[in-house]
């Protein structure tokens, strides 16, 4: 009886599910309801949660609940701690959770909703959950490996050291991404650059108070740190508002882009508990904060979708990025569909937090699902906004025009009507000088957010103060992926270094701190200076690069992933990663094309750089255009070099021509067995 | 009253609250300015700073 009514209840679920599929994807011409979405999304999650997760952890992966994990078996109360699955879904989905999700669907809303949509569903339930899923499991079946060191052990030397130059090149494109998000998105904004300011002092007082007043409260300092936040977004409007005070924050792209790599700098070398710390608690405690309003918002609010289902952008003369929906839709959007980056944070510290086998589908899956629906929120927030404005939001100059009217009447002609006065008086309702050319994505998303806040919440009177709350959280969020990254990436350069000298691998001597700071700070700092002085808006050239980057270094999970299956079971499951990988490289490698040969210079690298030189144009832009294609094909070569790797290794391995040695740790027995669940 | 409790153990966790006092246990130290100090030294000092993702 019990099983009937289960059974009921799944197909009563399908059935709805599929209900608002259809409707997202055949309705035309009318406005739907955000609602209509938010239903698809979680319901197709519902089903894939209970039956393809479900499948792939019994057959492809046994999980066994008999058996010990690294944090059971080398608990030390440091690394390795048996923890409560929900504490670790948290930690986890605390994790992955960055500004990707909500920064890549509003950029690829320029082709309309569905094409983002179908993809952030579709993508996480076959490839996204399964990639966090299976690498999350495999490094526990190897006592906590990262992905670098798999790679290494399952497919070679090359393996390896495609895996880390992976790392480190999608971590820099990554870093300069998010700091000219940041610069577009605060550049002339006083309001918003006084609030940004203020975070990094308030930061500073948060680490005094957590080593001398308060040791280890961090929860309670957190939300000190955040009531402050929310004093300093309201003192934004006093310092927009009084002319002394905001010629200090009226800052152009070039001023703002040397102050994030001074601070980029600074927040590498300075001691961690003064600055880094302290802020990577408020942005988390934001983060989380900020999810869950937004959740509430838009189930709330059920807004309108402005957007329509398919834009005629669809064909690759969009505004935001060129390209054609296949495949650029797909390497736009990475977070929230399948992102290569949570590949590390599944072989980093959640491995050894993990309690029991069984709670690794929970955790890599489920977690990945709920980032996804964050994703959705995202697309949302974009659509809601009617696209006339979200285009003279997210169009640069470069495409539309200077003059605001220009802007106005070039997006009206592509029948997306939207007036200059009509843009002027939203500038002024959220306390901005203008919303004309405020590409990256950050600045339309804030609109949005504020949009479906201002509607539940205090109406369009606070309207400027929830788009500054928007437009700091993001701001905040971002600002910390950097300083993080920024020292990530500074301990990677100096392991490699260390291997040539030994000093400069000492994470502790400053000399090698200061010299391995400056050349992460300024790998990155080139592609944002590039990016501030590209007339496409900068985006236009390193999203594309930072998702194709992303999307390999998934691809290099993946083919781990199925090197592993492939040995374990031969061919039988193999299709469970090799068909997200052979999507993505098709994805990916098309897209690198694109990139490199597309004979449209707002596609294309080397057109690009023809274009310019042509018109005699400035050497730097042309030198850039240029090494965008290099960097674009270092990367194909060095995946494809793995993937020639991993396919010799599985025929070898499928023809009995070479061992296949489990690399796993022993089965130990595990004391949490007889725990139910 | 039993979600609380999870949800405050999951923040306390995201919060490194509890790596704190796990630190604390394993050193047999108490809480305090030191004892803190010496935790942030081991949490990021030698390892990179916690991954986030983009």
């Amino acid at each position: 009886m019990r099983f009937g009514i289960r059974l009921l209840a799944w197909v009563v679920a399908s059935l709805f599910g599929a209900l608002a599929l259809a409707t997202i994807a055949f309705h035309r011409g009318e406005e739907i309801n955000a609602l209509w979405l938010v239903v698809a999304a979680s319901a197709s999650y519902a089903v894939g949660y209970r039956f393809y997760s479900k499948f792939v952890a019994a057959k492809v992966l046994a999980l066994d609940a008999q058996r010990a994990t690294p944090a059971e078996r080398l608990e030390n109360g440091r690394d390795f701690v048996p923890t409560n699955k929900w504490v670790v879904f948290g930690h986890h989905f605390a994790a992955i959770a960055g500004p990707g999700p909500l920064v890549g669907p509003v950029l690829a809303a320029q082709f309309g909703y569905l094409p983002g949509t179908l993809w952030i569903v579709i993508g996480a339930v076959f490839g996204g959950c399964v990639q966090d899923f299976v690498i999350l499991l495999f490094s526990v079946r190897r006592d906590g490996k990262s992905l670098t060191e798999m790679a290494q052990q399952e497919i070679g030397r090359v393996g390896g050291l495609v895996a880390y130059g992976s790392v480190l090149s999608i971590l820099v494109i990554l870093l300069a991404v998010c700091a000219l998000i940041v610069v577009n998105a605060l550049k002339q904004s006083p309001w918003g650059a006084f609030t940004i300011a203020m975070t990094i002092p308030i930061a500073l007082l948060m680490g005094i108070y957590l080593r001398r007043l308060r040791p280890g409260r961090v929860l309670e300092t957190s939300l000190l740190g955040f009531i402050l936040v929310l004093a300093a977004i309201w003192g934004g409007q006093w310092a927009s508002e009084t002319p002394a005070v905001a010629r200090y924050f009226t800052l152009s792209a070039p001023g703002l882009a040397i102050a994030i790599i001074v601070y980029g700098f600074a927040a590498s070398a300075l001691p961690v508990w003064l600055l880094l710390a302290p802020r990577d608690y408020l942005s988390t405690f934001v983060k989380l904060g900020t999810i869950a309003l937004l959740v509430a918002g838009i189930v709330v609010m059920h807004p309108t979708l402005h957007m329509p289902a398919l834009t005629r952008f669809t064909d690759g003369s969009g505004p935001v990025f060129g390209g054609k929906v296949f495949p650029f839709a797909f390497i736009t959007i990475a977070c929230g569909a399948i992102s290569g980056f949570h590949s590390l944070i599944s072989s980093g510290t959640t491995p050894k937090l993990i309690r029991r086998e069984k709670e690794i589908r929970m955790v890599g899956y489920g977690a990945m699902l709920a980032e996804s629906m964050v994703a959705i929120m995202a697309t949302v927030a974009a659509c809601v906004l009617q696209p006339g404005t979200y285009f003279a939001i997210n169009s640069p100059a470069g495409i539309v025009g200077q003059l605001p009217e220009t802007a106005a009447r070039t997006i009206t002609g592509w029948g997306f009507p939207v007036s200059a006065s009509r843009m002027h008086a939203l500038a002024q309702s959220v306390g901005e000088q203008t919303l004309f050319n405020r590409t990256g994505g950050a600045p339309a998303f804030a609109v949005g957010m504020a949009h479906i806040f201002s509607g539940s919440l205090g109406g369009q009177a606070v309207l400027a103060l929830w788009y500054h709350f928007a437009l700091m959280f993001e701001a905040l969020f971002i600002l910390t992926v950097l300083d993080a990254g920024t020292r990530v990436g500074r301990f990677m350069v100096q392991d490699a270094l260390g291997h040539i000298s030994r000093p400069m691998g000492r994470t502790s001597w400053y000399p090698s701190i200061l010299i391995t700071s400056g050349l992460i700070v300024g790998a990155w700092g080139y592609f944002l200076w590039q990016g501030i002085r590209d007339p496409l808006g900068g985006i236009n050239s390193l999203w594309p690069l930072f998702g194709i980057a992303n999307q390999l270094l998934a691809a290099v999970a993946l083919c781990v992933a199925t090197t592993i299956i492939i040995k374990t079971h031969g061919a039988k499951y193999a299709l469970v990663t090799l068909a997200p990988l052979a999507w993505l490289v098709t994805v990916t490698f098309t897209a690198s094309w694109h990139k490199i040969f597309d004979p449209n210079p707002r596609v294309g690298f080397l057109a690009q750089a023809r274009q310019l030189a042509t018109a005699g144009g400035n050497a730097r832009l042309i030198f850039n255009a240029r090494l965008d294609a290099l960097v674009t094909a270092i990367l194909i070569a060095m995946v494809s070099l793995l993937i020639v790797e991993s396919l010799r290794h599985w025929r070898d391995v499928l023809s009995g021509r070479r061992e296949a040695p489990l690399t796993e740790a022993p089965f130990v027995l595990t004391r949490f067995a007889e725990e139910q669940g | 009253m039993k979600y609380f409790r999870v949800l405050l153990a999951a923040l306390q966790e995201i919060f490194d609250e509890s790596a704190y006092l796990r630190f604390c246990a394993r050193e047999h130290i108490p809480p305090g300015r030191s004892s803190y100090k010496r935790f942030i030294r081991e949490l990021y000092g030698s390892k990179p700073a916690k991954l986030k993702c983009c």
